[in-house]
């Protein structure tokens, strides 16, 4: 299948790029990702990633839009308040690439929504146990996952190539045990551009991981926005992991 | 000596703490900051606070070597 005239316009500053071409935005076009968490990550992943034109974006989150989200989380309007946050993101992402197939989940993430089959999720979460609940389905079927997280001025990304890499989960690095710390979004607070900083990074990893050339599997990045300053960490398999020890 | 290095909200509460230190451990660093650095020393009990040694996250109780650069990171998992 060939690109279409006004694909070859809509997509040309990808086609332009010699590692990306007509045939890796085949493969985008092609690509189905799941979204787990429509807020202030999941936002600018999904727009972005609808915007370069993966194929099919399946969106899961319970949610509704509420006036305290609007400073941050840059899919939704004033009048959206009370709506399904996934609907308004629907129809906001269909106006932006009407081509692209955006499947609306308004629940909690379960297994079912993991078992439709995407080539990639993308933890866009709010809490710990989320996390792991994603760490667990994406282990088992070998689905790469790419994680964020923020707060305050601070970011957070890993991601993991479970299909090329059988070692080092989200659970070696943050202990399933350990329970949620105490400060959260909603009583710490957070700035809004540090969460779209980490949420494109989201999506530059993605359209990276579906073009095949990941390579940084459980390394995790840091952000301060309030100095500026980046961190690089690398991370070990837990010997005892019960996640990825177990093989 | 081990270098020391608080990231993120962290460094608010680092104020007046040594940038070197005489540790073992960095479960003794957190046990020497309790009298001086008491606010820091309770951040640092939070859970999921990560520790890395020379860039590589690793467990409180890994051996510390002279020179290595301990770094705190404080928890991140809102979105
Ligand atoms: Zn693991």
């Amino acid at each position: 299948m060939s690109l279409s005239d006004e694909q070859f316009l809509r997509y040309s500053r990808h086609l332009l790029m010699a590692d990306i071409g007509e045939q890796g935005q085949q493969t985008l076009l092609q690509s189905h990702v799941l979204i787990v968490g429509l807020g202030g990550l999941g936002c600018p992943v999904a727009l972005y990633l609808a915007a370069a034109g993966i194929g099919r974006l399946s969106l899961c989150d319970a949610d509704t839009v509420d006036i305290t989200n609007l400073q941050r989380q840059i899919l939704y309007k004033t009048e959206d308040c009370d709506q399904l946050k996934v609907d308004c993101a629907k129809t906001a992402l269909q106006q932006l690439n009407p081509a692209i197939d955006v499947v609306a989940h308004a629940s909690e993430i379960s297994a079912e929504i993991l078992e439709l089959g995407a080539d990639i999720v993308v933890d866009c979460t709010d809490n710990l146990a989320a996390r792991q609940l994603l760490n667990c389905h994406c282990y088992q079927r070998a689905t790469p996952l790419v994680s964020a997280s923020a707060i305050g001025w601070e970011g957070q990304l890993v991601s993991f190539d479970f299909k090329a890499n059988r070692r080092l989960c989200y659970n070696c690095i943050i202990d399933e045990n350990a329970g949620d710390p105490t400060m959260n979004c909603a009583n710490a607070g957070v700035v809004g551009p540090v969460l779209g900083a980490m949420g494109s990074l989201q999506a530059a990893t993605v359209i990276r991981m579906l073009l095949g050339q990941f390579d940084q599997h459980g390394e995790m990045q840091r952000y301060d926005a309030k100095t500026g300053r980046w961190l690089y960490l690398t991370a070990s398999p837990k010997p005892l992991c019960a996640i990825c020890a177990t093989e | 000596m081990v270098k020391l290095l608080f990231f993120g909200r962290l460094s608010d509460y680092a104020n007046g703490v040594p940038t070197q230190i005489q540790a073992s451990t960095a479960a003794e660093i957190r046990q020497q900051l309790v009298t001086e650095h008491p606010l820091l020393a309770t951040e640092l009990s939070e859970p999921q606070v990560l520790v890395a040694v020379n860039k590589q996250i690793v467990d409180w109780q890994q051996a510390l070597q002279d020179g290595d650069e301990v770094a705190f990171l404080p928890p991140v998992t809102g979105g």
